[in-house]
């Protein structure tokens, strides 16, 4: 289908105006300008007629006793029509568009053609019989009347062009000593004025035709400009409709060759369309099922009941709704576990016309949910059996309380006590990590004293960090601040920062704690003296099993997970938590908790007393 | 609160490692008299047979697992009576909701501290009406 549009040409009636000739952006100048060029077409036709009339008044007087003067006469008559034929070219050919120049030429034109008129009258008319005479008088009468035609788009131009010829014949006439011919004279004023008037009024005519031809060229020039516009318009309706078109056939494609079951039903859950990948799911062919309630034939029948009520509340609420567990039959009549996204479609009065549902089988993920709690759960419990021999007999061995052993036996046994441990906090770790990230992670939030859980944190860590020689220190008056936590696993954050900051501390280091009030938030600090933290680590070292360099999991211990695990447990705390470089070298790792008020803290409290 | 001090102790457990460590912890540390029931199934004659202060319950064991074995005991009239405090890996707050629920007086995490285990359980015992 062709987009391109028929060149526009605009009709006038008797003459055409090309829809491209712009307006001017000066209406009265252009119009003006019109007037000019209307008085130099006039020109040729006035010249020739000069030479027509002068031809015949030549021949006619040709015989008479005054032959010498009327050639005289006729050769000036035949130079100012060659000058006015020049103008004539050299307006044609004009570069400038200075229209009172040309105007002013043309006065003067007209002037030389009444003068030379006027002349005739002055110098031939007298000195010829009285049948010349009423013969040259029809002429002149004639030339002044016919020069209203020539040059009334410019009245003035006519009055200058008449007053040549009729003031010298006037003068003849008044001077002729004849009754008649003074009478005449005395018409003659009159008869100009009405001439004159005449051209006036006809100055205004054409005055107004160009106007109304001015007017009809912005009208077409509009016209041109909103012709473009419906044709930019159409053109942009044609391109949208193609990338409608392309987007359906992309839609189309993507619902057809799309893994995930795409269906469409009517508000009385009957089916419309449905994609390859619903055919599969459901084990139907697009006819067994187009037409037929989707509710019967793809839910089991003792379901019925509950399915067609969550249809209507879906209906009921014309809002897209997503059902992340539906139990759906096959046509073979295996059940499985889908989950679905339905959207309505609604008209202008929120009637819902058609419902898009797109769903998948999640019944292997269900099971592979299933399998992964019970793998957790018996990793949990079959590791944890075992380390409790193996960590209860070391402590029991290094406790003393089987009596002494050798030296070299003792260290041996604190080793393997110390490593069993460390093997028990990595599976608390992985434990903890996979039941935050499965959300089953519940937290037993009580009213807790953070500066008294600080200080007690410390004493518990006190020991680990003499191992790497390093002092936990606290300011002795922490300003006292409560708030709603888990204390065991706020102490588990404490711990962990408490612990890194002591094992990236240089031997004989300080660590050093802190506690500031911040409005309604508290800011617990933890500040080392250690190497800070690598600008490429900053990114990922809140995300799991995020080490600075794989060789620290070695020198230092640690599996990486602490620091996921402190930033969930903090935001499960409604908290945040964050490092930053410490003044001097070092790192400060910090977490803030919402202080509570007294009002809470009471409320909180009974609400604790009484559960 | 009771005063008295706990002196007799029972626990059922199956794994025999356990067994021994939890036995040397409680008798060379808390100087209490320790009965041992390897098999659930037998273990309610046992425990009215020692005639124990307080008896500790495994969780999972094979045969009989140890919220099973609580009923049982709460069913009988000759340990309905007695307190209980598992020994268990389960360590979440909804799990130890539910032993609490059981009617147990306490709940200690595997793994336990042997050093400690005396002093925890005496702990527990002290806070009985």
């Amino acid at each position: 289908m062709s987009t391109e549009a028929a060149p526009t040409t605009t009709y006038t009636g008797e003459f055409a105006v090309p829809a491209d000739h712009a307006p001017a952006a000066d209406p009265t100048r252009q119009i003006l300008a019109d007037r000019v060029e209307q008085l130099y077409r006039q020109s040729v036709p006035g010249t020739l007629l000069t030479l027509f009339v002068g031809a015949i008044i030549t021949v006619e007087l040709w015989t008479s006793f005054y032959r010498d003067l009327t050639v005289i006469w006729w050769l000036i008559t035949i130079a100012i029509s060659a000058a006015r034929y020049g103008l004539y070219r050299a307006y044609l050919e004009r570069v400038d568009h200075d229209e009172k120049k040309w105007l002013r030429w043309m006065a003067i034109g007209a002037l030389a053609a009444g003068v030379n008129w006027g002349i005739a009258s002055a110098v031939i008319f007298p000195s010829h019989t009285d049948n010349q005479q009423v013969f040259l008088a029809f002429i002149l009468a004639g030339l002044i009347s016919g020069g209203i035609a020539l040059f009334a788009s410019v009245w003035w131009t006519y009055a200058i062009y008449a007053v040549g010829i009729i003031l010298p014949f006037t003068y003849v006439l008044a001077n002729s000593g004849s009754r008649m011919f003074v009478e005449l004279a005395l018409l003659m004023p009159v008869f100009y004025l009405a001439n004159v008037v005449v051209a006036y009024r006809l100055d205004h005519v054409f005055t107004s035709g160009f106007k109304a031809r001015e007017d009809y060229r912005g009208v077409a020039q509009e016209q041109k400009v909103m012709t473009a516009q419906i044709e930019e318009q159409l053109q942009e309706l044609l391109n949208a409709r193609r990338e409608v078109e392309a987007s359906g056939r992309k839609l189309s494609l993507f619902a057809e060759r799309a893994p995930i079951a795409v269906l469409e039903f009517d508000a009385n859950a009957t089916v419309l369309e449905m994609n390859p990948a619903a055919e599969n799911l459901f084990g139907y062919a697009l006819g067994e099922l187009v037409g037929r309630n989707a509710l019967q034939m793809l839910f089991p029948a003792d379901e019925l009941g509950i399915n067609e009520s969550w249809w209507r509340d879906f209906l009921s609420g014309v809002e897209p709704a997503t059902f992340s567990r539906l139990r759906c039959l096959r046509r073979d009549g295996l059940d499985i576990m889908c989950e679905f996204t339905l959207t309505p479609l609604v008209n202008d009065e929120d009637d819902v016309i058609s419902v898009i549902a797109q769903g998948r089988d999640i019944t292997q993920q269900i099971e592979a949910e299933r399998l992964k709690k019970e793998f957790t759960s018996t990793l949990s419990h079959e590791l944890r059996t075992p380390l409790t021999s193996i960590i209860g007999s070391l402590q029991l061995i290094n406790s003393g309380v089987l009596g002494d052993v050798e030296k070299d036996v003792s260290e041996l046994t604190t080793i393997a006590e110390r490593n069993g441990q460390r093997l028990l906090d990595l599976i608390n770790d992985l434990l903890d990590i996979e039941k935050i990230e499965s959300g089953k992670f519940t937290l037993a939030p009580e009213v807790v004293s953070i500066d008294s859980l600080l200080r007690d944190t410390l004493v518990l860590n006190k020991g680990f960090a003499d191992r790497y020689h390093v002092q936990l220190a606290i300011g002795k008056d922490l300003a006292p601040a409560k708030v709603e936590a888990d204390p065991k696993r706020l102490v588990q954050v404490v711990t962990n920062l408490l612990s890194n900051a002591a094992k990236f501390s240089p031997e004989g280091g300080a660590v050093d704690v802190t506690l500031k009030l911040d409005g309604d938030r508290v800011r617990v600090g933890v500040h080392d003296r250690g190497p800070g933290i690598p600008d490429a680590f900053r990114s990922r070292i809140f995300s799991r099993f995020a080490q600075a360099d794989s060789t620290a999991t070695r020198q230092k211990g640690g599996t990486g997970l602490g620091l996921a695990i402190c930033k969930r447990l903090i935001e499960l705390m409604h908290g945040s938590i964050g490092f930053e470089d410490r003044p001097g070298g070092g790192s400060t790792f910090y977490f803030e908790l919402p202080v509570l008020g007294d009002k809470a803290v009471s409320n909180l409290e009974q609400l604790g007393a009484a559960q | 609160m009771t005063t008295k001090s706990l002196e007799r102790v029972c626990y059922v457990e199956d794994d025999e490692d356990i067994q021994r460590i939890v036995r040397m912890s409680l008798e060379r540390i808390g100087k209490m008299k320790v009965e041992i029931v390897g098999d659930p199934m037998v273990a309610i004659d046992a425990i009215v047979g020692f005639k124990p202060d307080l008896v500790m319950l495994d969780w999972m064991m094979p045969g009989m697992d140890g919220p099973t074995l609580f009923r049982r005991m709460q069913e009988n009239p000759q340990t309905k009576d007695l307190p209980v405090v598992f020994i268990t890996a389960k360590s979440t707050p909804t799990e130890l909701d539910e032993l609490r629920s059981l009617g147990a007086l306490g709940a200690i995490s595997k793994p336990f501290s042997p050093k400690e285990l005396p002093q925890q359980l005496q702990a527990l015992w002290n806070a009985l009406p």
